[in-house]
């Protein structure tokens, strides 16, 4: 048990090095083959694994619960409508602004997360996603594909627009087997 | 329990993943220009490609990709995203693309089975 432990710490500390090395917003020019040199491209990703880490909790064995199928299936109208209140009540009023967006990006992704969380569907992973941009002719497009289980995940999506903005709400719920 | 598989074989490896969706962007759109009527087959190329070498590495993961393509006109856009998983075994990697005429921004989370 305790071994288990130790090792977890290891891997997660091993993990954590290797990853603060590589820094979190690597920006560098593509270089590859020399034909297409005037594309560039970013990697971001999760820098600092969560802050548990600093005092890992010993593995929890649980007993095996041979449960199959989610108890209570994810309420796909229910996160919509949801999604549909927070990005009304946060962005009826605002006009476009870099800085303001940005904010709002993650603020509103945090509100729609905290709520999707509060209607305590057990074993569901949650991500949210968001994108507001500024509505000035250009022409855009979001797509998405999982691989994963279609009887038992599920997502949900809105998409909100005033004069000068949209934006696009898309949550993801994942059952944890 | 006994028999958990750890270390780099079952992780989600964020170089391995945001290479193969630099190469997947690349090999869709290239150095092609902005060109309205084939963004639609883009991301869907894009989208699909990564998928299927992601599902070749053959990890216990199951994955969500997003791409968003948007042609440059001086407009601006900001994604953000939250998610509520297991910390220590899922990941997330963007990779953030453009050329002269177009951003395309993929998102690939991996989530643990």
């Amino acid at each position: 048990m305790s071994d288990l432990a130790k090792e977890k710490a290891a891997r997660l500390l091993k993990k954590r090095g290797s990853v603060s090395s590589l820094g979190s917003h690597d920006v560098r020019a593509k270089e590859t083959g020399g034909k297409i040199k005037d594309s560039i491209s970013t990697v971001s990703y999760i820098d600092e694994p969560g802050h548990h880490d600093d005092n890992p909790r010993p593995a929890v064995q649980m007993e095996n619960t041979f449960q199959l199928a989610p108890h209570r299936r994810f309420p796909v109208l229910t996160v919509n409508d949801i999604l549909k209140d927070v990005l009304a009540s946060y962005l009826q009023e605002e006009k476009y602004e870099a800085e303001l967006c940005r904010q709002m990006t993650k603020t509103i992704s945090e509100v729609i997360k905290a709520r999707v969380k509060d209607l305590m569907v057990p074993r569901y992973k949650i991500i949210v996603l968001i994108s507001i941009g500024q509505l000035s002719d250009q022409n855009m497009r979001i797509g998405s594909r999982c691989l994963w289980d279609s009887s038992n995940d599920t997502f949900s999506s809105h998409s909100f627009k005033n004069s000068s903005l949209f934006a696009v709400a898309n949550v993801y719920a994942v059952y944890f087997e | 329990m006994d028999e958990f598989q750890t270390g780099e074989e079952t992780a989600f490896v964020v170089d391995e993943v945001s290479t193969i969706i630099k190469e997947s962007v690349e090999g869709a759109i290239g150095g092609n220009a902005y060109q309205h009527s084939r963004v639609n087959q883009w991301t869907t190329n894009v989208v699909e490609q990564s998928l299927s070498q992601l599902s070749k590495l053959g990890k216990p993961f199951k994955y969500i990709v997003t791409c968003v393509i948007m042609q440059k006109n001086g407009a601006g856009l900001q994604t953000a995203s939250s998610c509520f998983w297991d910390n220590t075994t899922d990941g997330s990697c963007t990779v953030r693309w453009e050329n002269k005429s177009m951003y395309c921004i993929v998102s690939v989370f991996g989530l643990a089975i």
